[in-house]
């Protein structure tokens, strides 16, 4: 009973201050998602009902949002998983023997993604950026945040910045393959690339999915790096979820709507949290 | 038994290539931000671009010392939320850990919750806080960013605290409880100092990430409590882009996590890793 009691008192301070910034936005959320309000209204709302669901539900933009940010994450995630794990198969041996050649390798995962953002906006600048003037002593004029570019930019943007993330998860894991199991197909006469196919691989299948996992969620809440180097367009061919339901709010003032949204936006995110713990990451957990 | 596998002469060079090629490509953006740092503005603009150049120090003094662009209290400002966000996160997973694991007790409901906070798009969370700070007065303050930092620090940091509580020796503190420790005395002279190297594996993560942190900056601050993360883009549009001094709010605004990071490389590396496999 007495050690009951001094748990409360451990745990009390994380469970109120949870209790107070979570459950205060939850209700407020729903208060205001059921309605009709602006910047001006904020103190007195006419409650109208499933209005703003309908609304969300029946805008194209918001699904179209909804639909950048899943196909960036899959494409993002994928590119970054093949990338670090050549990396970390092809470098392990240098990356073993001298060690901190793998902070320069993680250097960007230390970087606020809206200064890589910037960086970019600078690297791609057409007067004074490196990308657009090398290109040009090619003969090549792309314009790379022009409609034709600018989705490729962003993802390789995303890409170039978390790849050395996955590269630190895979190489660890990779580590921890054991060395007899290499030396015995080695001595068997294996060529690297069945060792690779027959053993790395599907040893490392759990620690590729929870990376995966881990590059897929923060993907599919892209903000920072877009909003400051396209701001979600051009048009709205860059407005990711986050990007569209910030417009709606800040910059609209269609509050209602703008929560709306965002509700269906976690009730859409749970269901995927659920199925991806259910059927992507049931084998990893050993 | 391993030497064997020694990938000879090509084999290490063609590494030390890929290892060049890579490492350039992924830090092309810094490298480009230095250099034009330093650069004057004629030689910003010189096309193709200059590597050689005589260096100046003239944008950073001009985004140091220019008292209509407030740079330095940006910089304040991300050391204050991010060192006060990393503290609020550890007190309160530190001890919350140790009762979910040694006694058993939370746990089912309160990593869950956590879990989830760690998953949802953070826009979510946004408008209603945007709501809470105007009515608690929070918007644009340095407290009401530091509460924003520990939110965002907490889920790992109670993953991370709940595998260090884990993985201390148990006999140690049932013979402190043997000899009478209460529970504060307990958390303060056993679990802390030998917890140390995780704890502050997760302070230097819990840093970098607060540090990094836009979303909410751009939100819930409009002056004077601003992030550098903000402050730097606003930097962007109010000198209708002028690149010196932009690079070098740039680049002050990216040295200190990167410092952290890099002298701290062996914690930073072990917290990331080990989030992976516990969370």
């Amino acid at each position: 009973m007495h050690r009951r009691r001094e748990a409360w008192w451990l745990i009390a301070p994380l469970a109120i201050f949870m209790v107070v910034w979570l459950g205060f936005p939850f209700l407020s959320n729903l208060y205001y998602s059921l309605s009709d309000v602006t910047f001006e209204t904020l103190s007195s709302p006419t409650l109208t009902g499933f209005g703003n669901f309908a609304d969300a539900a029946g805008s194209a933009a918001f699904w179209q949002s909804l639909w950048f940010s899943l196909r960036f994450a899959v494409i993002a995630t994928t590119a970054q998983i093949i990338i670090a794990l050549t990396l970390a198969i092809a470098l392990r041996p240098l990356l073993e023997r001298y060690r901190f050649l793998l902070a320069v390798l993680i250097l960007p995962l230390m970087i606020s993604p809206a200064l890589m953002g910037i960086m970019y906006k600078l690297m791609l600048n057409e007067f004074v950026g490196v990308v657009p003037q090398y290109l040009a002593l090619f003969g090549l004029y792309p314009n790379l945040l022009g409609p034709d570019w600018v989705v490729t930019v962003v993802i390789a943007i995303e890409v170039l910045q978390w790849t050395p993330f996955a590269l630190l998860l895979l190489l660890t894991a990779l580590q921890a393959i054991p060395e007899e199991l290499l030396d015995a197909a080695y001595v068997d006469g294996a060529k690297p690339r069945d060792q690779v196919r027959r053993i790395v691989l599907p040893l490392m299948g759990p620690a590729i999915a929870i990376t995966a996992f881990i590059r897929f969620i923060d993907s599919f809440r892209v903000f920072d790096h877009i909003y400051v180097l396209t701001g979600g367009g051009p048009g709205t061919l860059t407005t990711s979820s986050s990007i569209f339901i910030y417009r709606a709010f800040f910059q609209q003032g269609r509050l209602g709507f703008a929560i709306a949204s965002s509700l269906i936006l976690m009730a859409f995110s749970l269901l995927l949290l659920w199925a991806t713990m259910r059927y992507v990451l049931k084998g990893a957990r050993t | 038994m391993s030497r064997k596998r020694d990938p000879g002469p090509i084999g290490w060079t063609w590494r030390w290539l890929l290892f060049v090629v890579a490492a350039l490509i992924l830090n092309l953006p810094v490298v480009f931000t230095v250099f034009t740092s330093f650069k004057t503005n004629a030689d910003i603009n010189a096309s193709p671009p200059v590597w050689l150049f005589a260096p100046t120090l003239q944008h950073y003094a001009e985004v140091l010392t220019t008292p209509t662009l407030n740079f330095p209290r940006y910089l304040m400002n991300s050391f204050v939320l991010a060192a006060a966000g990393t503290a609020i996160a550890l007190v309160l997973a530190v001890p919350a850990a140790y009762a979910i694991v040694r006694m058993k007790f939370g746990g089912g409901t309160i990593v869950p919750i956590v879990l989830m906070l760690r998953t949802l798009p953070l826009v979510i969370f946004a408008i209603p806080f945007y709501f809470m700070f105007q009515w608690l007065g929070l918007l644009d303050t340095r407290l009401g960013l530091s509460i924003i930092a520990a939110i965002i620090n907490l889920p790992f940091a109670l993953l991370f605290a709940i595998a260090m509580v884990r993985d201390l020796p148990y006999e140690i503190e049932e013979a402190a409880r043997v000899d009478g420790a209460g529970i504060g005395m307990l958390l303060w002279r056993i679990v802390i100092p030998l917890g140390r190297p995780m704890l502050i594996s997760i302070a230097i993560l819990s840093f970098i990430y607060a540090w990094n942190e836009f979303l909410f900056g751009l939100i819930l601050t409009t002056r004077s409590a601003t992030p550098v993360t903000v402050g730097a883009t606003l930097f962007a549009t109010s000198f209708g882009i002028r690149w010196g001094p932009t690079s070098a709010a740039m680049v002050l605004s990216l040295l200190p996590p990167m410092l952290v990071g890099l002298v701290c490389f062996r914690y930073l590396t072990r917290a990331l890793t080990a989030g992976a496999i516990k969370g």
